[in-house]
């Protein structure tokens, strides 16, 4: 009998399963990030400009998505958009079963939900560090609001709104391991479907833990060597 | 030349500006003097619609337009004849001086680059930094930034230069650079409507002086008048209290 506390060879196999679930949990990142930052950066400009309306629902949805664990958010939108989408189908008589629809699809639209809703408050705080002064001096020399948004304004915010962006870029990247939940096949439930087969969990999640580990080491290089890019204007020397 | 007329603009039950009229021919330097609070930057401010006045025309000669309902294409038309120099230089932080004052040119005006840098160089060269176009805002000190500041209004080639107080931001042993490069500019014919509590360059480069106090024109001539002859009893006691010494204390 194998009395070694764990199995190395399945805990080495089983790295590779994991790690084979990056990709998903990457494309899950990455288009819930695409979808949340115009959303994100929409409803603050209108938190700042106190856009009647909007910034109240915007502000309401906000502490709705903060106020309650994402798991749950996870588990109301699962069973609520199927639900919505079978009503849909049925009125306009489309043939598609809501529960043929792929998780991925799940998980972009929950986690894009609950992202842009942390994204509101970086970019809010972010934009507002940025003097007025700039914006009225661009309009002086003839720029658009727009363009006075693109050229001077937004990239002087997102050198202050990095640290956080990398912070809740970091918090999805974890949060996505919560997808086994929705079936989703990404780091934790391929590990987890591997460690099954001979109850190999320790090895499993020990995987699981340094996959993300690195991914998130990673991701967290990449934003630091952005930032500082981005802010050469702060810290040149003469 | 820059015809302004019967300008109102109150915040919220303020009135600040009461019917302000102004003149200013071409190539002139006009000075606008007055106490803290009487409506002067508010005023420029309107002119160049960084705030929306109640009431009160613009005429530029070859553009008319009204300060209140004016289309955000006209907007930038007047934009175009106009270039503001602000009191906290606030220019671009994330930008080079060079691409400070190119800014303008090549996103407002859609000018090539090449021709767009060419003057932009030419500009900072005026105003003595020709060594410093590839430096950031924070690597320059106050009257550094406030001469590309001027630099970035020179360059636009406008009708006329709206300055609001441009030094009295800076240290005192900086504010001399400034006025000199200003001097200097209007030299070249620049037309420039400056507020400033600087007397000195008042009374050595303004053509004509104003002075504003509760949101309307107490009186306006040229320096002589303003300086020596002041009609006004509200002028008097502002030039007594600024210019203390120069004027009689009344008991
Ligand atoms: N955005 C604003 N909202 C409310 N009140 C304002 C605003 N801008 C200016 N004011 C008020 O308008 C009045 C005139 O201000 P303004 O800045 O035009 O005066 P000023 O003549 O330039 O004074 P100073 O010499 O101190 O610069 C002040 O009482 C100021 O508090
Ligand atoms: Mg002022």
């Amino acid at each position: 009998m194998d009395t070694s506390l764990i199995n190395v060879p399945f805990l080495i196999d089983t790295f590779f399963v994991a790690l084979s679930g990056v990709p998903v949990a990457l494309l899950v990142t990455v288009v819930s990030l695409l979808i949340a930052v115009p959303i994100g950066f929409f409803l603050a400009l209108t938190r700042i400009n106190q856009i009647p309306v909007i910034n109240t629902i915007a502000k309401i949805y906000v502490s709705f998505v903060r106020g309650t664990p994402i798991i749950i958010q996870i588990f109301v939108l699962y069973s609520f958009i199927p639900l919505m989408l079978n009503g849909i189908f049925k009125k306009y008589n489309i043939e598609y079963s809501v529960y043929d629809i792929n998780p991925l699809w799940y998980a972009f639209i929950i986690f894009a939900f609950n992202t842009a809703a942390v994204l509101v408050e970086v970019f809010r705080s972010a934009l507002s560090t940025v003097d007025k002064g700039q914006l009225e001096a661009a309009q002086s020399v003839g720029l658009t609001n727009a363009q006075a948004y693109r050229r001077i304004i937004i990239p002087q915010a997102l050198v202050t709104a990095l640290p956080n962006l990398c912070t809740a870029t970091v918090n999805l990247i974890k949060a996505t391991s919560l997808g086994y939940a929705i079936s989703l096949y990404e780091i934790t439930l391929k590990a987890k479907v591997a460690a099954n087969v001979g109850y190999n969990y320790v090895e499993a999640y020990i995987d699981i833990f340094i996959v993300y580990l690195i991914l998130c080491i990673v991701v967290e290089q990449l934003f630091k060597w952005w930032e500082k890019r981005l802010s050469r204007y702060k810290y040149a020397n003469a | 030349m820059l015809e302004i007329t019967n300008v109102h603009k109150s915040f919220g039950k303020n009135e600040i500006l009461k019917g302000v009229d102004l003149t200013i021919e071409k190539g002139d330097v006009v000075v606008i003097l007055g106490p803290s609070g009487s409506g002067k930057t508010t005023l420029l401010r309107c002119i160049n619609f960084l705030e929306r006045a109640d009431q009160g025309t613009a005429n530029f000669g070859d553009l008319k337009v009204d300060l209140k309902g004016a289309s955000k294409k006209e907007v930038l038309d007047v934009r175009k004849k106009t270039a503001f120099v602000f009191q906290n230089y606030n220019l671009f932080n994330n930008k080079t001086a060079l691409e400070n004052v190119a800014e303008g040119l090549i996103i407002g005006r859609k000018m090539p680059k090449e021709e767009a840098y060419k003057i932009s160089r030419e500009a900072l060269d005026k105003v003595g930094l020709s060594d410093k176009y590839d430096f950031y805002p924070v690597q320059l000190s106050g009257g550094q930034q406030q001469r590309v500041g001027i630099a970035r209004a020179v360059a636009l080639n406008p009708d006329i230069i709206l300055f609001d107080e441009p030094t009295s931001a800076l240290d005192p042993e900086l504010v001399g650079e400034v006025l000199e490069t200003m001097k200097e500019i209007a030299r070249e014919g620049t037309t420039m409507l400056v507020v400033t509590h600087e007397m000195g360059f008042a009374k050595d480069v303004a053509k004509r002086v104003i002075f504003m106090d509760g949101g309307v024109v107490v009186e306006e001539g040229t320096p002589h008048d303003i300086f020596v002859t002041p009609k006004e009893e509200r002028t008097k006691r502002f030039l007594r209290r600024v210019l203390p010494g120069q004027y009689d204390y009344e008991i």
